[in-house]
């Protein structure tokens, strides 16, 4: 679709050398879910949540996680108007339609279960009132590698509430060459122009739910399903939910590369980004490796 | 208290079905109120499934349950036995479905269900009703597997799936217990009344009686020779004699003071002297066969002279047949020796004699005249017979299926007014004349002759005669008087005989025979089969059962038979699970996925093993390894994947066609 490839290639020309990072963080945002970075800090995360939003023309707030955060910090508060002489809410950053939470794993689980919350729920409720977020809404959260001190673990319940985890590593070196020898990133994000509009990013939302997916594709998926709980080298098998997840995600995928059906390429393209962070290997594994090894194993035609 | 339906309505459709299949045949058998009945239930079961009627409360079940007892009473006059148990057993099934509301309820009623295939047996059992009772068991066994069915959105055709499967894989486990399980003797007798008249030999014979039987085709029995049948003129099939005239109608007899010890031996007990004679003469030419009779209702079988046998529950009489211990309810399957020189060690002694030659007081004067005159002009017996003969011979003598009434004296009648007559008349006055001469003479009642089909002969009712045997050079010969007058009746059987006779005769004598070419290829075969199923399948008693075993197991006892079960169930069992368990989750099942496999397996045996199962992985592995098959491969996969995973259906035959040439072709580019 020309539109998606303009926007990516937009994207591209402030997050340089990451095309496959970039292709899933737009498939994620597609298939209508909710983005996990994970890298060690000055690696191109906000730059890429901040030009996600400017392509796309989202309204976009950026929370910096911190352990003294409380949940009134992320969700709004509601305050007592003396003159009105009633309460009013006072929106929080996660009223807005792309949402960065920054270092989410320096907040104490307390807050990172409100946002958590939200992000599913896709509305708030404050003193029995809810109130409905944006649509879209998408959160990009980034976090900090667990082996960095002074952070608070995501539970693998609350990992399940994103669709993807992506992370985007250090620059290869001559990409980096280009990154310092060019002008300023913040700047050029702020000049991007957008490519779609909001309305349209949902009218492309529910494309992606009426791409094919053939009875093949989903016996499949399936099979990869059946293949995590069967492998006794994770602690446990990957949820229905995460089943429907890989699956929108393929069809996001397909429909980034302009098809209006869901090949297993598509499948295995997403697929580590979906399985590896709700796979909990038993000791010693390395989850990406098996999970990886599984598409080698786990037939896509059977015969 | 509310009750919860726990019957699934995808298997109440099963259910229903089955329940009307495995009523049908006691149905058609039965008296009319078991369809009203039936109908009822059915009716009020679907008002109460619409929400228009209740289902009936414990007076209305108990009132239908008392009228059902009463009429069963009232059809059959008892409450047990064979028919009247079945039919009872098939209405409380139709009842108990009115009183289905938990899943235990369904249970009672399908297992009851199997039981009343069981009863269907009893009354039917050639192949095709086996095969209605295996259907019957497939929808019964359907409904069993869907009221086990939590998913309210099962299919129907599932639940039959899987009703099949575990039929097939109970068959080879019904195959072992069929052969193995030890076939004992009924341990009550199974009287199967019903009031069928079966066309057949009687105990009695009087003129018109046999020639009644040739207008059926119905089957007696069939017989299978071990080598080469006897030609026709041989076959004379004995089933009773008859040595007592009343002037009118001949009956079975026997001398005054004698009971069935002297004159019927089964095996068992110190042998009687004209056994011991008979075995004594037991040597020279046997004819060895199997006769495999139809119900009968009659005690009496049919077998060559002089029939020897070891089968349990068969005798041989004194006069040179078969009968058996119990009247022939069922099938029968008999292998019998027949020894023709064994008539050697025959005898006939004082009461005996008398009674072969006895007459009534009067009567037939003219009859006993002749014969007076033959005695006296030949002081031979075997010339006087021929003599007989030659009077049957020469005089104008007509065979024919319609002779005159005749009344009063009625050999004389025959033989010197009306002269038309069937076997009937010629046995029964050649036998006057005989005795009227001073020779010990009977008829014999059987059948003669049977048509060849395949591998062996198709004895009909037509088939069936009577003839006379004389006592001659001190055993008993047999003289067809018949033969004398009609010899082609003999070489030829009767139909042919009948339309040789020519237009008077039309459309009698097997009349019930069609003649259309086709059909009777049709009937035939159909016979071959039922043949077939009467010789290995109902023929498999005790005495095959025995033969086989001690040729599997060496010796038959006790233990090496439960051994040889133990074994065998075992064995299938295991077999079978090894089946279920080797079925891996990822054999193909769909096409598309049979066509991979194929290319799969092509692939292999040229060398190439995939790295993943996927149609992106033939691409690469064939084009990295054969490059000028690039071309050959992209176009495989391209069109593979336009099956698997964009056409909206399953890909039609058409295509799958299209894919499996994109795979020769494929196949073909590697080779060059």
């Amino acid at each position: 679709m020309q539109a998606l490839d303009n926007a990516l290639a937009r994207v591209g020309s402030v997050v340089l050398g990451k095309p496959e990072q970039l292709k899933l963080a737009l498939a994620c945002l597609l298939a209508g879910g909710h983005l996990l970075i994970e890298d060690l800090p000055g690696m191109g995360k906000t730059t890429l949540a901040h030009a996600l939003a400017r392509v796309f023309r989202l309204d976009y707030r950026r929370v910096q996680f911190t352990s003294d955060m409380l949940p009134a910090d992320i969700l709004g508060v509601s305050l007592f108007d003396p003159e009105s002489g009633e309460f009013s809410l006072r929106e929080g950053p996660v009223f807005s339609q792309l949402l960065l939470a920054d270092e989410i794993n320096r907040a104490t689980p307390k807050t990172q279960g409100a946002l958590l919350e939200a992000m599913e729920e896709r509305q708030v409720t404050l003193d029995g009132l809810t109130r409905p977020l944006p649509s879209p809404f998408f959160v990009v959260a980034t976090q900090n590698p667990v082996t960095q001190a002074g952070t608070f673990v995501l539970p693998e319940s609350q990992l399940d509430r994103f669709l993807m985890r992506i992370s985007l590593g250090y620059p290869a070196p001559e990409v980096e060459l280009e990154l310092l020898a060019g002008g300023d990133l913040r700047e050029a994000v702020r000049e991007l122009r957008p490519v779609i509009e909001p309305a349209g990013l949902v009218k492309l939302i529910a494309h992606v739910g009426k791409v094919r997916a053939s009875r093949d594709l989903i016996d499949y998926v399936q099979r990869l399903l059946e293949a995590t709980r069967a492998d006794d080298r994770f602690a446990a098998g990957l949820s229905p939910r995460a089943g429907l997840g890989l699956l929108r995600a393929a069809r996001a995928w397909a429909l980034i590369h302009n098809r209006d059906y869901v090949l297993p390429e598509d499948v295995q393209a997403v697929w580590p980004s979906v399985a590896e962070h709700r796979l909990q290997p038993r000791e010693g594994g390395q989850v990406a490796a098996i999970t990886q090894s599984l598409l080698q194993t786990v037939p896509v035609v059977r015969g | 208290m509310a009750r919860i339906y726990q019957v699934p309505s995808h298997a109440r459709g099963w259910l229903t079905l089955a329940i009307i299949a495995t009523s049908l045949p006691q149905l058609s058998d039965g008296p009319w109120w078991q369809s009203g009945l039936l109908l009822l239930v059915l009716g009020w079961r679907a008002l109460v499934d619409r929400q228009r009627l209740a289902l009936p409360g414990r007076l209305v079940r108990l009132v239908l349950l008392l009228a059902t007892v009463a009429a069963t009473w009232q059809s059959y006059g008892r409450l047990h036995g064979p028919e009247a148990g079945s039919a009872l057993i098939t209405a409380l099934f139709a009842l108990k479905y009115l009183e289905l509301v938990s899943k235990r309820d369904a249970y009672v009623l399908i297992v009851l269900g199997y039981f009343v295939c069981a009863t269907i047996l009893l009354f039917h059992q050639g192949p095709l009703a086996a095969l209605y009772v295996i259907g019957c068991l497939a929808l019964l066994t359907a409904s069993l597997a869907g009221i086990n069915y939590s998913d309210t959105h099962a299919r129907r055709r599932q639940h039959l799936g899987v009703a099949a499967v575990m039929l097939l894989q109970a068959l080879p486990l019904a195959a072992i217990l069929f052969v193995l399980v030890p076939r004992v003797a009924p341990l009550w007798n199974m009287q199967l009344d019903s009031g069928q008249a079966r066309t057949g030999m009687s105990d009695s014979m009087s003129p018109g009686q046999v020639s009644r039987l040739t207008e059926s085709a119905e089957l007696a029995f069939r017989v299978q020779f071990e080598g080469q049948a006897p030609p026709p003129r041989q076959r004379y099939w004995r089933g009773l004699t008859y040595s007592y005239f009343d002037g009118t109608t001949w009956r079975q007899a026997r001398p005054p003071g004698w009971s069935d010890r002297d004159t019927v031996y089964g095996g068992r007990g110190p042998q009687p002297d004209w056994y011991r004679d008979l075995r004594a003469a037991d040597s020279g030419p046997a004819w060895r066969y199997r006769v495999i009779m139809a119900p009968s209702q009659q005690r009496w079988l049919y077998a060559l002279a002089v029939p020897f046998t070891d089968l349990d529950g068969l005798a041989l009489a004194r006069d040179l047949r078969l009968v058996a211990d119990a009247p022939v309810t069922g099938p029968l399957s008999y292998r019998v020796r027949s020894v023709p020189a064994a008539g050697a060690g025959a005898t006939l002694d004082g009461a005996e004699r008398e009674l072969m030659l006895s007459l009534p007081e009067q009567g037939n004067a003219r009859a006993r005249r002749l014969a007076g005159e033959w005695r006296r002009r030949y002081r031979q017996d075997d010339a006087l017979v021929r003599a007989a003969l030659d009077y049957f011979r020469q005089q104008p003598f007509f065979y024919t299926l319609e002779p005159p009434p005749v009344t009063g004296d009625t050999v004389d009648r025959f033989l010197f007014d009306t002269r038309r007559g069937f076997c009937e008349h010629y046995a029964s006055s050649f036998t006057f004349l005989m005795r009227a001469a001073g020779i010990p003479a009977r008829v014999v009642a059987g059948y003669q002759g049977g048509e060849a089909n395949g591998d062996y002969l198709q004895v009909r009712q037509y088939d069936a005669h009577a003839w006379s045997e004389v006592w001659l050079d001190g055993r008993w010969q047999r003289v067809d008087p018949t033969a004398a007058v009609a010899p082609e009746r003999i070489e030829l059987g009767l139909r042919q005989t009948l339309r040789n006779l020519g237009a008077d005769q039309d459309g009698e004598g097997g009349g019930a025979f069609n003649r259309v070419p086709l059909l009777f290829q049709l009937q035939q075969w159909a016979d071959y089969v039922d043949f077939n199923w009467q010789k290995w399948v109902l023929g498999y008693r005790q005495d095959q059962q025995r033969a086989f075993l001690e040729r599997l197991l060496g010796a038959v006892t006790a233990t090496r038979i439960a051994l040889a079960l133990l074994v065998a169930v075992l064995v299938t069992t295991a077999l079978l699970a090894l089946l279920v368990l080797s079925r891996r989750r990822d054999d193909p099942t769909r096409p598309l996925e049979r066509e991979f496999r194929r290319l799969r397996q092509a692939l292999r045996r040229r060398g190439l093993e995939l790295p993943e199962a996927s149609s992106a992985a033939v691409q690469s592995a064939v084009s990295g390894r054969w490059p000028g098959a690039a071309t050959a491969a992209g176009h495989w996969r391209r069109y593979f994947e336009y099956l698997a995973y964009r056409l909206d259906q399953e890909p039609s035959g058409g295509q799958l066609r299209q894919l499996a040439r994109r795979r020769r072709a494929l196949l073909r580019a590697l080779g060059r």
